[in-house]
């Protein structure tokens, strides 16, 4: 697959520069991961689709279970795409090592994605949102089936330990969320604090007396120690929440049968993928008529 | 469950046989996870202790309730256990005439926090729970479902307290020739559910300097004033069925394929309880649907001291006989009667209890507990509040399905 290479490649690389242009690379990683999270996709239907042809129909003439087919084609394709989840993640934390500030305004992102943002990424607790939507999406289709008691694979026939074990994630999922949100807070309020308010008097006193605009050099060593330290605030701040979405992203996995593991994990990507298109479609009218309107300006 | 979401502490389950240790045990280490990490380490330390005292207390007074609703490996939504110690004894009751006493009745329960961050429902269930030595109450199981609003505290003290408000008030014996008329039943529940919103409103009072719980409200005043629950109440005996209900949770009968609700729904906009609230100098303003004084959605509630008397704390009281008919009983939060009409979800518990007893589904590879936990109306009571997730309620789900079915 030589576009999967190249999402890799872009990582390798960053490695080896250290990556001075690392916010360039990084929306190039981006890009790559998602025609590979596209052509994932595809695998993952078609990988369901398989299964319930060799379930009608056998293989090589005889019957064939659903734990062989959990073993011999779900599972793999469920390890793949997880460990394609973890790849964006060591990129990403990477990448932020450089330059955190980008994580949190990311150019690779659509204007609708970014408003839907949590700390630079999906908020943990809308896995469950999507889970109880296609669970529901699907219970729904097959309600006569699943009250006669027969299986339906997907995520409409949850047992009651399914269910318990979500909720209880749910819950887990819910509290780390907010002390994440508490420990952003507080990195946002340290902007105003005691070192920030003199600095930003200091320096404007500075040019004031000096009539100036530009600060002296001096200053400016001061002022980027002082940033650096909030940039490192921030930096384990997005950390925190990166490493809570791969976590509960595994878990809500972990669940599930390999069969539900397989509709769950399509439509978080058809949602991710879809809302990128429309938000980038988006992005490009505005444009446009922006564009219309400047009289033709960039 | 309201330990499901919200981390609150205490439950009001406890078992007493003696082989309860390891249960106990897992509990408390239930207990330790779910106190909320979130919290100060200051108010941990104190919350601890409390709540051992008070699950030891508890065995110590309920020495007839028999169930535990244990974690299975920590993962099991719930599981039901009821050890057979009753039976000798409620057997040969002479006093019931030679019918049927379901001792242990079969029910089931789901409960989810849902689409919602904070969970404030809760759930009681307290099978034969009124003293062995009163014949009269013999065969008495008590259902609750409460729906907490502001906070979850509220409803966490109605299941900790209410069951046992109704059984004090159930052993009075000063009125014994009245027994089990249909007044006195309204008066049991109308006393209890007074005494429960008093020892509510009073603990909100006390508890503000302990710094003793650690739910989200964290108890500030004015804040713990506005916090209340709703309270359907289900005594179900070998004769009939008793409901009190105070706000929009609701109680259903399915008897025969047929819906008959039991309780309805105190809403503000229910034209006698817009006159009492009017009558009593209230005002009902209509601002993201009728709420009393512009803020709460229902006209009775557990608590909501602020809200007094426009608000009120006495609940509706319904008696029904059994009959040869009845399927079940479904005892609900407003999160399945949102979503779900009494008619789908009488069909679908209809189909429950008949279809599974017929046919095991394939699914059921995992074992639901203990033998008394009930498989059909655990289906019944999950199936159902999969179903109003799947019809996109974006509340906290609760769902008790009781079979009421004589046992042939």
């Amino acid at each position: 697959m030589s576009v999967a290479s190249s999402s890799a490649t872009f990582m390798a690389r960053a490695l080896h520069t250290g990556g001075n242009q690392d916010n360039e690379t990084f929306h190039k990683f981006f890009e790559c991961w998602i025609v590979e999270q596209s052509q994932h996709l595809e695998e993952l239907v078609s990988a369901t689709k398989d299964c319930d042809q060799e379930q009608l129909d056998g293989r090589n003439g005889r019957i064939v279970t659903q734990s062989e087919l959990d073993e011999r084609i779900l599972r793999p394709k469920i390890t793949q795409v997880i460990e394609h989840y973890e790849q964006y993640y060591r990129a990403k934390s990477r990448w932020a090592w450089n330059n955190v500030l980008s994580m949190f305004n990311p150019s690779w992102r659509s204007s609708l994605e970014d408003a839907f943002l949590w700390i630079g990424g999906w908020r943990p607790s809308m896995a469950f949102h999507l889970f109880y939507s296609k669970s529901g999406l699907q219970l729904e289709a097959k309600l006569a089936e699943i009250i006669r008691g027969l299986s339906t694979g997907d995520l409409g026939d949850l047992t009651p330990t399914q269910l318990g074990q979500v909720n209880e994630l749910q819950k887990v999922t819910i509290r780390e969320e907010k002390e994440i949100s508490e420990k952003l807070a507080k990195q946002q309020e340290t902007v105003a604090d005691s070192t920030m308010v003199e600095l930003s008097h200091a320096v404007t006193e500075a040019m004031r007396e000096s009539g100036d605009d530009i600060a002296t050099a001096a200053d400016d060593g001061r002022v980027e120690a002082s940033l650096a330290t909030k940039e490192e605030g921030l930096a384990e701040v997005l950390r925190r929440a990166d490493d809570l979405r791969l976590k509960t992203l595994k878990e809500v996995v972990s669940v599930l049968t390999p069969a539900q593991g397989v509709h769950f994990l399509i439509a978080a990507a058809e949602l991710h993928l879809r809302i990128h298109e429309w938000g980038r479609k988006k992005d490009a009218t505005r444009h446009q008529n922006h564009r219309g309107v400047g009289g033709g300006s960039q | 469950m309201a330990e499901i979401c919200c981390g609150v502490v205490g439950e009001s389950e406890s078992s007493c046989d003696s082989g309860s240790r390891e249960a106990r045990k897992r509990r408390m280490e239930l207990r330790r996870v779910r106190i909320d990490p979130g919290v100060k380490r200051r108010r941990l330390e104190l919350c601890s202790p409390r709540d051992c005292d008070n699950s030891l207390e508890s065995c110590g007074t309920d020495t007839e309730v028999e169930v535990v609703l244990s974690p299975e490996n920590g993962r099991e939504l719930q599981s039901i256990r009821l050890p057979p110690i009753l039976k000798p004894l409620l057997s040969s009751s002479s006093h019931l005439n030679g019918i049927d006493v379901e001792i242990l009745p079969k029910f089931g329960i789901a409960s989810v926090c849902g689409r919602r961050r904070d969970m404030e429902d809760a759930v009681a269930i307290h099978p034969s729970f009124c003293r062995r030595e009163h014949e009269t109450t013999v065969g008495f199981h008590y259902f609750g479902v409460y729906d907490g609003h502001g906070c979850s505290h509220v409803a966490t003290k109605c299941k900790e307290r209410l069951h046992e408000m109704v059984r004090d008030e159930l052993l009075l014996d000063d009125v014994v020739e009245s027994r089990n008329s249909n007044n006195w039943w309204k008066c049991v529940m109308e006393r209890s559910f007074t005494r429960m919103d008093k020892e509510v409103v009073a603990w909100n009072e006390n508890v503000v300097d302990s710094m003793t719980v650690s739910c989200r409200c964290e108890l500030q005043t004015p804040e713990c004033d506005a916090v209340g629950s709703t309270a359907v109440v289900a005594v179900v005996t070998p004769h009939k069925i008793i409901v009190a209900n105070c706000g929009d949770s609701r109680a259903l009968l399915c008897r025969n394929g047929k819906a008959i609700p039991l309780s309805t729904d105190h809403k503000p906009d229910r034209p006698d309880e817009l006159n009492r609230i009017q009558a009593a100098g209230g005002r009902v303003i209509y601002w993201e649907g009728a709420r009393v004084l512009g803020v709460l959605a229902m006209s009775r509630a557990i608590g909501d001291n602020y809200l007094k008397p426009y608000v009120s704390c006495e609940p509706e009281v319904t008696i029904t006989e059994r009959t040869e008919e009845d399927e079940c009983l479904i005892l609900a939060s407003d999160g399945l009667w949102d979503v779900v009409s009494n008619e789908t979800a009488c069909g679908v518990a209809h189909m429950c209890l008949k279809g599974k007893a017929a046919a095991p589904p394939p699914s059921s590879l995992e074992n639901e507990g203990g033998e008394s936990s009930d498989k059909a109306c655990n289906d019944a009571s999950m199936l159902l509040t999969k179903l109003a997730l799947a019809r996109r309620s974006a509340d906290n789900v609760s769902v008790v399905v009781v079979d009421l079915r004589r046992a042939t």
